[in-house]
């Protein structure tokens, strides 16, 4: 679940209104706070846009609407 | 530890849920008026508990627990919930669980419920937001969920009141309820770790259940209730046993979402109709990289301008009223200087103070508005980038615009930050935000160096009020940007923020908020201010022995010498008798150190003073100008705007010595309370000293170039 194989592309890599499915992560800190949250291997991501100044972007995860940093953003994978 | 007397006879009821479930709406349901706010013990998490009436008349004690979104705390404030629900003989141990869901994001809501499924206490679950549900068409079997989530489950609107009274007559049944058995499994399946660790300490900890050793094993670094012999057991067990915390921690949760989610697909019978929704709508708006920076600022803008508007009449009014009353006191009471405490000291000290409560009323009324509706959280999300630039988080935009209320709220909003470091910095900066205390200070003295005109519509006044604000946030981010180049740290930081749907905002919810903050200011802060000014009626009413009445003396046959009229006279008279009291001593005492930034011994007194409280600052100016003149239908401004060297015939205000003493107000480090709190925070006096000692020079430092530059 947390591994770090090459299938799929970071999420902070998505264009603003793609969607995808996550498939792992790649950050075990990072994949534990996500987790409680309810970002989950098969939950459906949808890239919304990017932060006013950079460095972050919005997403929808499922029906849930969560703010990122690019490293945070980095650690998810996207199938 | 004091030893409990009686054992508490009300029963305590836990308000649990994530972030965003709407808890506080329904503990304002629940409790209304009968709440109030303190700290968990040691900690300045807030607390807020309430009496519950139940449905057969009895009461319990409800206690909001902090939002978290499960055991394993990522803050402060979820840590809070993990110790209170660890330890079996905490004092916020409940005795149920009212755990609350919201109904619309229900697969996401449950972890943390699951979780407290395993510690053994009855729990029910309360789907909230039951009125978003019924219009988005979302619909569950009720029964369904009840039984197979094994937990007494009802649907519920923290903003309409719907089931409010349904969840009081379940609550008499869960507390009725046979007291569970003590719980020996967990809901999901130990990893043979676990069991390790479980079956050497268990002997050391009775009355836990499984998952609460667990939960110790994962947290044994900071929970502090262990002591050093359990710690070492505790740490013993896990080397032997090879348990990973991260790792663990993992499996568990997935096993959990794996167990209900199906459960809670199977008992859903219709989803939302909506694709794409209203908060979409807006946010390609809000959080737009062009308008949404610009819509933030125009709602900036809009809240100082109604600061100003709003609150001139209601302003105007207090200090009439309180002018008059005090007339009629001076006029009807005997010639006695009990009447003139009553009149220069309680009085003018009292209108001090409430004069304050229109502006403090509305910057709360609009602050607390931006929460409710969730716009806070897009703040946070929009300036994440520029807030890391100055070692801070998204999220200190919180506390930096409550810091523009008051500093004591928003540093205890840091909580929320898990970052130590960003955590410090915004902790040590925030009070660089003129906060609502400065309003009056501002107020009356941006008279004295900006005149009344107006460019277009706007009022030079109101920009260059804006412009003091902009030199607070300006320090704030300067100072912010130093700390981040001098302090170290190896934790890493977050944003990782929900962005709650936005809601019509539920006035109560607001209401009650600028209720409980006019009413602190009013008692907590009210009553240093009253104190103060009695303090200071009397240091400058009475003198050393004799040393009053011949400053009188001498007053009066240097006035003769020079031939001046009766008013000058009275003047010259009253500054120096002013002069000989213990208030004026101490004030020339202090004057040597203040004479370079332009002030006399007069605003050194109130310097002195407003180190409890900046707004004592402008309650002193009313206590030593009243003691003066006997006509108090002037209002304050206007005596200060009159006041001149009873010498020199300059000026006191003048532009040089007003500009400097705003600077001095702008950055210097005046609140006691803000101080202590920072001591909380921090666990140490190290940071308000530091934080005194920066601010307070930087003060010094522009006040006196201000006065050089202009004089």
């Amino acid at each position: 679940m947390v591994a770090t194989s090459n299938s799929g592309k970071q999420l902070a890599k998505m264009k603003i209104g793609s969607k995808g499915h996550v498939s792992h992560f790649t950050d075990c800190c990072m994949a534990c706070k996500l987790l409680s949250m309810g970002i989950l291997p098969g939950t459906q991501i949808e890239m919304i846009r990017s932060a006013p100044f950079g460095g972050g972007c919005y997403i929808k995860a499922d029906n849930l609407l969560i703010a990122l940093r690019k490293s945070e953003a980095c650690s998810i994978v996207v199938r | 530890m004091k030893p409990a007397l009686s054992p508490d006879p009300e029963p305590k009821i836990a308000l649990i849920g994530n972030p965003n479930s709407g808890k506080t709406s329904i503990f304002n349901q629940l409790t209304g008026l009968q709440q109030k706010v303190g700290n968990f013990p040691g900690v300045t998490v807030d607390k807020k508990t309430g009496t519950l009436e139940l449905s057969n008349g009895h009461h319990a004690k409800l206690i909001d627990l902090p939002g978290a979104y499960s055991f394993y705390p990522t803050s402060k404030d979820e840590k809070m919930v993990v110790q209170s629900l660890v330890q079996p003989g905490n004092e916020n141990y409940p005795d149920a669980i009212i755990y609350i869901a919201d109904v619309t994001k229900l697969e996401k809501h449950l972890l943390l419920f699951s979780q407290l499924k395993d510690l053994g206490i009855p729990v029910l679950l309360a789907l909230n937001m039951a009125d978003v549900a019924e219009q988005e068409g979302i619909q569950y079997d009720l029964e369904k969920l009840s039984r197979k989530l094994e937990a007494p489950t009802l649907l519920l609107s923290g903003r309409t009141g719907e089931g409010m009274g349904k969840l009081k007559s379940m609550l008499v049944d869960l507390l009725a309820e046979a007291p569970i058995a003590p719980l020996n499994s967990t809901k999901y399946r130990l990893a043979p770790e676990e069991s390790k660790v479980i079956s050497q300490i268990q002997a050391e900890f009775p009355g836990y259940t499984p998952y609460q050793l667990v939960l110790m094993a994962h947290h044994v670094k900071w929970l502090p209730f262990l002591n050093p012999n359990q710690k070492a057991l505790i740490e013993q067990a896990i080397s032997n046993s090879g348990f990973q915390d991260l790792q663990m921690q993992v499996e568990e949760t997935m096993q959990r979402y794996d167990q209900f989610t199906p459960i809670v697909q199977q008992a859903r019978e219709k989803d939302s109709l909506h694709e794409i929704n209203f908060t979409d709508r807006l946010d390609d708006l809000l959080t737009n990289r062009f308008f949404g920076p610009v819509v933030f600022f125009s709602i900036m803008l809009l809240i100082f301008h109604a600061l100003f508007t709003w609150a001139e009449l209601p302003m105007n009014f207090i200090e009439t009223g309180f002018g008059n009353l005090s007339t009629f006191l001076q006029n009807h009471l005997p010639q006695h200087w009990l009447t003139n405490l009553l009149t220069e000291g309680v009085l003018a000290g009292l209108s001090g103070i409430i004069v304050f409560v229109p502006q403090i009323a509305i910057l709360f009324f609009l602050i607390s508005l931006l929460e409710e509706v969730g716009y806070m959280a897009r703040a946070a999300f929009m300036f994440d980038r520029i807030m890391q630039f100055f070692g801070l988080n998204g999220r200190s935009v919180v506390a930096l615009i409550s810091g523009g209320a008051c500093a004591i709220p928003a540093i205890m909003s840091t909580r929320t930050i898990s970052n130590w470091k960003e955590r410090l910095i915004t902790i040590l900066v925030t009070p660089f935000i003129s906060c609502s205390a400065r309003i009056p200070v501002y107020t009356v003295l941006i008279g004295f160096v900006v005149p009344p005109t107006k460019i277009g519509f706007v009022s030079l006044q109101a920009l260059a009020f804006m412009g003091l604000y902009l030199l607070g946030i300006v320090a704030a981010l300067l100072a912010a940007f130093v700390f981040k180049l001098i302090l170290r740290t190896h934790e890493s930081s977050y944003l990782m923020l929900e962005l709650p749907a936005y809601r019509l905002p539920v006035m109560r919810n607001v209401w009650l908020t600028v209720w409980e903050k006019v009413k602190t200011f009013t008692v907590e802060a009210g009553r240093i201010i009253l104190i103060i000014t009695v303090v200071l009626w009397v240091l400058s009413s009475f003198g050393p022995p004799g040393a009053v009445k011949n400053a009188e003396m001498a007053a009066q046959r240097s006035a003769k010498a020079k031939n001046l009229n009766a008013d000058d006279t009275q003047d010259l008279v009253d500054a120096k008798m002013m002069e000989a009291s213990f208030a004026g001593q101490l004030g020339k005492f202090i004057e040597p150190a203040i004479r370079p930034l332009g002030f006399d011994w007069k605003i050194g007194i109130a310097l002195i003073t407003s180190f409890a409280a900046r707004e004592v600052f402008v309650a002193t100016m009313a206590t030593i100008y009243s003691i003066g003149h006997q006509d108090d239908e002037y209002s304050i401004h206007e005596k200060m705007a009159n006041q001149r060297d009873p010498v020199t015939h300059q000026l006191i205000y003048s532009p040089a010595t007003s500009l400097s003493l705003l600077l001095f107000y702008v950055f210097a480090m005046q609140c006691m309370s803000t101080m202590a709190v920072v001591y909380r925070e921090t666990k140490s006096w190290k940071w308000p000293l530091i934080q005194f000692a920066f601010m307070t020079g930087l003060a010094y430092l522009s006040s006196w170039l201000a006065y050089m530059w202009l004089s």
